[in-house]
């Protein structure tokens, strides 16, 4: 049983399991996700069960009032919709952006490949606060934008761009684009010619070809890119509070405020935890479509 | 195909961790190694604060304690060059670390108990950390410079005696108005919330201050943060919040700068530096404005309180004082700083509201767990 360090990556055998080597291969990454995700989960959970005290301290009295007070309270559905509603946008678009570009670098001669996905990923370099603000000067009513479209007389009256749906929208795929291309990118540069060569041997256009060939092989990209953007998308306050201008709170902004602003710990976990369920909702219903397909 | 898509997620979640710089400027630091000689200077950055080192002894001698000081104040409220000049004066190496809300800083505080040695807390928060003793008595001693402090600015109702506490800045939140664009005369809250500006209001982004907004046009008293007045204001605020087009608390005349809004309710600081950029600003300050004073004081089992109450003392020269003034133009408590400043500071009508106006303003008090109500008050109807 105890086979040597060798760890199996696909399922050639479903029946071996991994030996003593494979394990302590495994032990460091182990560790992290314990230290780093499993515990401050349950932190998490268990705050979100626990009391505000004096001065934003948590007292840890067994309640469910944070999420009765959740449900009690209908705002905060609509403030759910927006967040997953914003996230959504974002994700297609981010998909139709974000595809050919993928595709397209997959594509591309290996000695391309890396200066390409350099040039995507350069820009990333800078500080986000410092992208955001630029985005903040480039849309304001005396931005560059504004200025540019002005003098040229494309425009009598400054547009106003800024602090809209539109800027928050435009301000999270800009910055989640990147996790879209590359696992694209990724299933593109292994997608084998001789499929599509094959596809069209066998008389389908390139329309054909895309949807039915294409389209089914770089899917797992797309389904890893769909989740890394939308996920962070959801939670995401930086963006929507300095871009929107706060006006129409998401959920990530409501939860930032429990723990910077008002010192509500508890309430803020519960609202935590409720997201957290709802990630693991949308990832086990995805698998389930992934199964059923 | 499944191990295909497992690879595209690790190879992306690489890209998260190079991404993942984002969100907040880390703490700034500019501790440099302390000397080798005084290794209890480390105490405070360990993870046991409860461990009493030698150095660190209750009541120690001022000669007894390293040179060193953990300072833990608002972001942008400290200049740099007062820093630097009070290291290059007494040699005390300051590290500092910066906050962006009060609550922000009562977590770390009330978490780390002990590893800093001055805060910045405002008014309400060091009535309530004096009411939770967390806070370690000043001694007067030591402050001779306390007498610079104009007496309106002393002996406060949160800290009678300035037993705790010593002022750094006041200020106030008001109105300004972009005359370019707004040529009404605008003078309470209820004009500036008006259907004409609507999308072009900036406000801060802040529950306390917006709730305090809508029970002054409505004649009640500030800090009556009762269920029953928030219910009150609730068709006060349904009507005014629709109408904003930016909430921002850090930056508020970003907006008004930009011309992306025409009116703002902002901080008098933000203010102050809108009417020295540009004579087109005007500043009003609306009835039921309320005083904030936010002042320094030292925590409970601070290592360095000698050194604490050191850099209080140096920060109440006039012209330290004046320094500070210069970059954050609040309203300053300091009598002889205030007639050290330029005659254009000193005329700036959003740092230094007149004695009449000051004398009609009431302070916040600690409103404890109502503080829950008024943000979710604020939220909901934000998100209408």
């Amino acid at each position: 049983m105890a086979t040597p360090l060798i760890v199996h990556g696909g399922g050639s055998d479903p029946q071996r399991k991994p030996g003593v080597g494979a394990w302590l291969f495994l032990a460091p990454m182990l560790g992290w996700l314990m230290l780093f995700v499993v515990v401050p989960t349950c932190l998490l959970v268990i705050m979100s069960f626990a009391e505000r005290g004096t001065l934003g301290r948590v007292v840890y009295n067994f309640s469910f009032d944070n999420y009765v007070r959740i449900f009690s309270n209908g705002p905060i559905l609509h403030i759910f919709l927006l967040s997953i509603w914003y996230a959504f946008l974002t994700t297609v678009i981010c998909i139709v952006v974000g595809y050919p570009v993928g595709y397209f670098i997959g594509r591309l001669p290996e000695r391309w490949r890396n200066l390409c996905l350099a040039l995507v990923m350069i820009p990333f370099w800078t500080s986000f606060l410092i992208r955001t603000y630029a985005w903040i000067s480039l849309l304001s009513k005396e931005g560059l934008i504004n200025g540019l479209l002005m003098s040229a007389q494309i425009i009598p009256a400054p547009l106003g761009m800024l602090y809209t749906p539109f800027a928050v929208v435009l301000g999270l795929v800009y910055n989640f684009l990147p996790f879209m291309i590359l696992p694209i990118y990724s299933s593109a540069e292994r997608l084998d010619g001789a499929m599509i060569e094959a596809a069209y041997d066998l008389g389908a256009g390139p329309l054909r070809a895309f949807s039915q060939v294409i389209i089914p092989l770089t899917q797992p990209g797309i389904a890893a890119g769909a989740l890394l953007v939308f996920v962070p998308s959801i939670g995401m306050f930086a963006i929507t509070s300095l871009m929107g201008g706060g006006t129409n709170p998401t959920i990530g902004e409501v939860i930032f405020n429990q723990f910077m602003k008002v010192g509500d710990k508890p309430y803020g976990a519960a609202l935590g935890t409720l997201l957290l369920a709802l990630f693991l909702l949308s990832i086990w219903i995805m698998r389930l479509t992934r199964k059923e397909a | 195909m499944k191990r295909n898509a497992l690879a595209s997620t690790l190879g992306a979640l690489a890209a998260v961790f190079l991404l993942a710089g984002c969100d907040k400027p880390a703490p700034t630091s500019q501790a440099t190694p302390p000397p080798p000689a005084t290794s209890t200077e480390n105490a405070p950055a360990t993870v046991e604060p409860a461990v009493e080192t030698p150095a660190a002894t209750p009541e120690p001698v001022a000669a007894a304690e390293p040179k060193v000081l953990n300072l833990y104040c608002w972001s942008e409220y400290v200049p740099q060059t007062v820093i630097d000049a009070f290291q290059a004066k007494t040699g005390i190496k300051v590290s500092v670390e910066n906050y962006a809300s009060n609550e922000e800083m009562l977590t770390k505080l009330l978490a780390g108990g002990g590893s800093y040695d001055l805060i910045q807390p405002s008014e309400y928060v060091i009535q309530a950390l004096i009411k939770e003793k967390l806070l370690e008595p000043i001694n007067h001693a030591n402050i001779p410079n306390l007498k610079n402090i104009a007496p309106e600015f002393q002996n406060m109702a949160f800290d009678p005696g300035n037993q705790y506490s010593v002022p750094w800045m006041a200020g106030t939140v008001g109105i300004v108005i972009n005359t370019d664009l707004i040529k009404d005369d605008i003078k309470s809250y209820d004009d500036v919330f008006q259907d004409k500006y609507k999308g072009n209001i900036v406000v801060l982004d802040d529950a306390r201050e917006i709730v305090s907004w809508g029970l002054a046009s409505q004649g009640i008293p500030i800090n009556d943060v009762t269920d029953e007045n928030l219910e009150k204001i609730k068709p006060v605020l349904t009507k005014w919040l629709p109408l904003v087009k930016v909430y921002d608390s850090d930056s508020p005349k970003t907006a008004l700068l930009n011309g992306d809004v025409a009116v703002g309710i902002v901080w008098n600081g933000e203010g102050a530096k809108l009417l020295q950029e540009n004579a087109k600003f005007k500043w009003v300050l609306p009835t039921g404005a309320h005083l904030f004073v936010d002042s320094l004081a030292i925590p409970k089992g601070a290592k360095h309180p000698q050194n604490a109450q050191a850099f209080i003392n140096f920060i109440l020269e006039p012209e330290i004082s004046k320094m500070i003034s210069a970059e954050v133009p609040y309203l300053n408590p300091n009598q002889p700083a205030r007639e050290l400043l330029s005659e254009a500071e000193k005329a700036n009508a959003a740092s230094f509201p007149s004695v009449e106006e000051l004398q009609k303003m009431e302070i916040f008090e600690d409103i404890g767990p109502q503080a829950t109500k008024v943000d979710e008050l604020v939220t909901n109807v934000k998100s209408r």
